[in-house]
């Protein structure tokens, strides 16, 4: 084929300009770390860059759903200790409060000591998450989530909680309804509590469950004979009506037990006094708790009997309150647990999604080295050939 | 014989050989300029003269200067380079469109993601007036990327306009040139020598012409070329040049159609017609790379902001009383364009128009549609086609298609007349935030539900989404388990009366949602017999953050592109993150595919160009031989002329003595 000057002259310079074109490319990729700096130098690889650095930002945001959940699970957990100390300095005034030897006013005291305590307590259970919301204000409450009505401390708000966005399922808010306002009544199963108006001087305790098999979750009361002679029996009851259990000896402080339950009646009963054991519900507000308490130990005048049963209770009460209170803790002690693990889930996560965009993205070092010092050497060499063929010519010979 | 025979001989080889000289010198000169042929001097040696003793040469003449040339070979090399401009042209421009769609944090789709990301910290802070802030200000980011980016679109369309008339006024200035040069070639026809440089000028402007436009070329009998486009339009003819000019696309005027000047009438050219040249390149990018990017774009604006609306008005905002929520964003409407030869009144308005109202951002299609008569010719059908994969379907006045409501006007449009239907192809550039109240942002679900604190079971609210604008939130809806396999009763009640709506029992499974006044309601765990639900109105919008919970399952929700399934329900679609990342790598896809197209065809013109040259082209070193060659013969040939010369002196010394 006939070599013509000009058009392999322009061959040559094209040739050398797609060889100074491919340096600059891999001395571009070299200074910018980037094997990809267009979608067009790889579409799946931008695609995947694009895909993992969605997976960065949505890591980063439910990082930050994370630490809103976790800063609201601790200041409700401590908010909960607190509370739980409360009620603990509150037993102590209630075991203080049996004593046989304490009159009116002391007792009177007491109460006041006691109201205190329930006041403290309501300032826990309205403790913000100081972000505007509240730490137990479930799925949403008005101002402050518990007020102080007439006829006891009430809950307006909404059950349940409010769900962070982080990824997994964490929440933003405790219920405090479920926390304060929802400990079982009597010992869990049933409750015990003497009729009002009972005339003697018994008392009855929170009785516990010998077989749980057999509950029948019906109502049951013992009511009480004295004869003439004054020997007292008692009859059973049955959802109001008379059971098979009649007549039965009263020992003091002896054990009663009947259809899986045992109740203990101490003291001395009068006749026709009755004592009612009625499935236990989930409706004890730990604050009329408190507030019967208090109103109980500010009753001047009361027997002996009815301020041990009042002490009994009182203590039942308080006692299921703060195994409500210690669970709901221990629940939230396990949601930061929790919170943990998703926090770990979620930088691994992150840090795939970047490795992932780093591996479509970066340059492999040593490669593109490489690549650099072999078009390197290629354009050099097609400097050195164009300069050479140029300089010859027949022209050059002829004088 | 005479004398003088010698001094002949000896003047015409001086003759030829200078005329040799000149050519070979040509050469040389013209060794560097485009499209130049070699020319070579033909000689020939003169007819003997007859004598006695035979034949006697009477030397050599000159008989013509020809030029190598293949008119193969250049027009070859013309059609390679026809193509290789539609390629590069085609490249340049897919490259400009791949700034519009960055990939990274640059990107719309990052812009977006952030958005919606910017939900979570509204889920963390449902009242809080900061957060609220920078959600506003995060949709003012995407929308604002959006709308960029369209702007970029209409950018890229206005310089493509403007390559295209430029390049249509340089093809105007070629062929009328070309249309004088076939007048000279024909003037000059009569003299019988070939008029090289003039036809090597041709030649010239027929590759030139090439690289803007692919023609076909038929030689007439009077010497001149004819060129045509388009499979058969006359582009020149004789000394007559057609002009081309650059129109409005008759289907959508925002686009550029190229028209040719026949007979006085424009008459426009379809661009599919157009075989190579960087005209037919630049039409082929507007017309289906250009329009399938901003389809692209427009859907993901139009679907984004559709969902987001939605899912705004499914929520309760903070206003004062606590409202549905506004509208988020507003996107450009869909466009239904006339062909400019519909109908038209004394006005000059279009006498039939078509609507269109989208129902479904959702299901959008990234695509245009042609509509117009049935072709069956039955009465209020009409044809849609959609021109992203060609799918044809018969539709109705009223009919919803692809998420749109077709309304044709009155008077309904002619049999002849024909639509353009753009549902998303303005989308994007439109797209800007229209909420500006931080209170308008719809956090709160009007519903909230909640577990009986009664039940015994482990199932807990899992999820409560609204999924239909059919929610009334003084309804309180109230579900009772029955069994302790999920048996369930439910019943409506009106919040304020507690007057009976509605009741009824269905059986709950694990995993599925239960679907109750618009709502559906997701649960976790195990219901036991007797327990009991509720979704009853939110009371504390300020403090419920379950709206925002639905925004952040956006990220993960198939919201761009979804279809009407075989079932008959609506699936498929991608994320906004899925589709701008499959977006990405479409056009990427495109580019490095015209790269790839590019690069050959510029090598099959560089190897056309190389054969042409290698016939056609000067070659320094072999002029030198030449010109050494002939040098020799030109001496040699004085020569003879003093030898003749010297004999004619002897003979006059003869007659002296």
């Amino acid at each position: 084929m006939r070599v013509t000057t000009a058009n392999s002259s322009d061959r040559s310079i094209a040739t050398l300009q797609q060889r100074q074109q491919a340096l600059n490319e891999a001395q571009a990729k070299l200074t910018s770390g980037k094997k990809m700096s267009r979608a067009s130098d790889d579409p799946t690889a931008a695609a995947r860059a694009e895909r993992a650095l969605a997976s960065v930002a949505r890591a980063d945001a439910s990082q930050r759903g994370l630490e809103a959940s976790r800063n609201a699970t601790v200041l409700a957990e401590s908010a909960l200790g607190d509370a739980g100390e409360l009620l603990q300095s509150a037993r102590e005034l209630t075991v203080q409060a049996g004593n046989a030897s304490f009159d009116d006013n002391q007792r009177k005291s007491l109460a006041n000591a006691v109201r205190s305590l329930r006041n403290q307590l309501l300032q826990v259970a309205n403790r913000g998450d100081g972000a505007g919301g509240y730490l137990f204000g479930g799925q949403g409450s008005a101002e402050s989530p518990f007020v102080d009505a007439p006829g006891g401390v009430q809950f307006r708000g909404t059950e349940g909680v409010n769900m962070a966005a982080s990824g997994e399922p964490l929440p933003l808010t405790a219920d405090g309804n479920a926390a304060f306002l929802r400990a079982s009544s009597g010992n869990g199963v049933f409750v015990t509590a003497a009729a009002p108006g009972n005339s003697g001087g018994a008392w009855v305790n929170a009785g516990r469950v010998v077989e749980p098999s057999v509950i029948t979750g019906d109502d049951y009361s013992l009511v009480f004979h004295v004869d003439g002679a004054g020997n007292t029996t008692f009859d059973l009851l049955r959802a109001g009506v008379t059971s098979p259990v009649t007549d039965v000896p009263y020992v003091a402080g002896q054990a009663f037990e009947f259809d899986g339950m045992a109740i203990t009646v101490n003291g001395k009963p009068g006749d026709g006094d009755r004592f009612d054991a009625t499935p236990s519900a989930r409706d004890l507000s730990v604050f009329d708790a408190l507030d019967r308490l208090a109103n109980d130990l500010q009753t001047p005048g009361r027997a002996a009997a009815e301020v041990t049963q009042t002490v009994q209770a009182a203590l039942r009460d308080i006692d299921s309150s703060a195994s409500t209170l210690i669970a709901e803790r221990a629940r939230l002690g396990e949601v930061l647990n929790r919170t943990d693990g998703v926090e770990g889930r979620i930088a691994q996560g992150k840090l795939l999604a970047q490795s992932e965009r780093s591996a479509a993205e970066d340059i492999d070092m040593v490669q593109a080295v490489s690549d650099f010092s072999a078009r390197q050497t290629s354009y050099d060499a097609a400097l050195k050939a164009y300069s050479m063929v140029q300089k010859l010519s027949l022209f050059q010979y002829i004088g | 014989m005479s004398g003088s025979a010698l001094m002949s001989i000896g003047m015409r080889a001086m003759v030829a050989n200078y005329a040799a000289l000149q050519t070979t010198g040509h050469n040389i000169a013209n060794a560097g300029v485009e499209g130049y042929s070699r020319q070579t001097a033909e000689l020939a040696t003169s007819e003997g003269q007859f004598t006695g003793a035979g034949f006697f040469g009477k030397g050599v003449d000159v008989q013509t200067v020809v030029r190598a040339h293949s008119d193969f070979l250049t027009r070859e090399a013309a059609t390679a380079r026809s193509v290789s401009s539609m390629d590069s042209a085609r490249l340049e421009s897919l490259r400009e469109l791949e700034n519009v769609f960055p990939t990274g944090e640059t990107g719309v789709g990052y812009a977006a993601g952030q958005f919606l990301n910017s939900m979570v910290d509204l889920a963390s802070h449902p009242a809080d007036d900061a957060t609220r802030q920078v959600v506003l200000a995060r949709a003012a980011e995407a929308a604002g990327r959006f709308a960029a980016a369209g702007s970029q679109l209409d950018a890229i369309q206005a310089t493509t306009t403007e390559n295209l008339k430029s390049s249509v006024t340089a093809v105007n200035g070629l062929t009328s040139d070309l249309a004088q040069v076939n007048q000279r070639i024909a003037a000059l026809k009569g003299l019988g020598q070939p008029a090289n440089d003039l036809l090597d000028e041709r030649d010239r402007l027929v590759s030139q012409i090439s690289s803007y436009l692919q023609v076909t070329t038929v030689p007439a009998d009077d010497g001149t070329l004819g060129v045509f486009i388009a499979g058969g339009q006359r582009l020149v003819l004789s000394n007559q040049a057609s002009p081309l000019s650059l129109v409005p696309d008759p289907e959508d005027p925002s686009r550029s159609a190229l028209a040719i000047n026949d007979s006085g009438f424009d008459r426009t050219l379809q661009a599919r017609t157009l075989a190579g040249g960087s005209i037919a390149g630049l039409l082929r990018f507007q017309n289906e790379d250009l329009v399938e990017a901003g389809a692209q774009l427009g859907q993901m604006a139009a679907a984004l902001a559709g969902a987001v609306n939605a899912q705004q008005s499914f929520g309760l905002d903070l206003r004062d009383p606590p409202g549905s929520g506004a509208p988020m964003f507003a996107v450009g409407a869909p466009l239904a364009i006339p062909n400019d030869a519909n109908a038209r009144d004394a006005g000059g308005s279009f006498v039939s128009s078509v609507t269109m109202t989208v129902t479904d951002a959702t299901q959008l299609m990234a695509s245009e549609y042609d509509l117009r008569a049935d072709p069956g010719g039955a009465a209020g059908a009409w044809q849609l086609t959609r021109r992203s994969d060609g799918l044809v379907r018969t539709v109705a006045d009223g009919d919803t298609v692809d998420g749109f409501t077709l309304d044709l006007g009155a008077p309904p449009p002619a049999a002849t007349e024909r639509f353009l239907l753009q549902p998303v192809s303005r989308a994007a550039q439109d797209m800007r935030r229209v909420l500006d109240d931080l209170r308008g942002i719809a956090a709160a679900s009007p519903v909230t539900a909640s577990a009986s604190p009664a039940n015994t079971g482990t199932a807990s609210v899992a999820t409560l989404a609204v999924v239909s604008g059919t929610i009334d939130p003084e309804l309180t809806a109230n579900l009772t388990f029955t069994s302790s396999t999920g048996d369930y009763t439910w019943e409506l009640r009106q919040r304020t009366t507690n007057a009976l709506v509605g009741s009824g029992t269905a059986t709950w499974t694990a995993g599925a949602p239960i679907t109750i006044n618009g709502v559906e309601l997701q649960l976790n765990g195990v219901p036991n017999n007797g327990d009991a639900f509720s979704v009853v109105k939110t009371a504390f919008p300020a403090s419920n953050n379950g709206n925002a919970l639905a925004m952040v399952a956006l990220r993960d929700k198939a919201l761009v592109g979804r279809s009407v399934l075989s079932t008959g329900t609506v699936g498929g679609g991608q994320t906004v993150t899925d589709a701008y990342a499959s977006t990405i790598a479409r056009v990427g896809v495109r580019v490095q595919g015209a790269d790839t197209a590019s690069t050959i065809s510029q090598a099959v013109t560089n190897q056309a160009e190389l054969a042409r040259s290698a016939g056609s082209g000067v070659n320094l070193d072999e002029e030198a031989a030449r010109l050494l060659s002939f040098q020799q013969s030109y001496q040699a040939a004085a020569k003879v002329l003093q030898v003749a010369q010297s004999i004619f002196d002897t003979v006059l010394g003869i007659a002296k003595a």
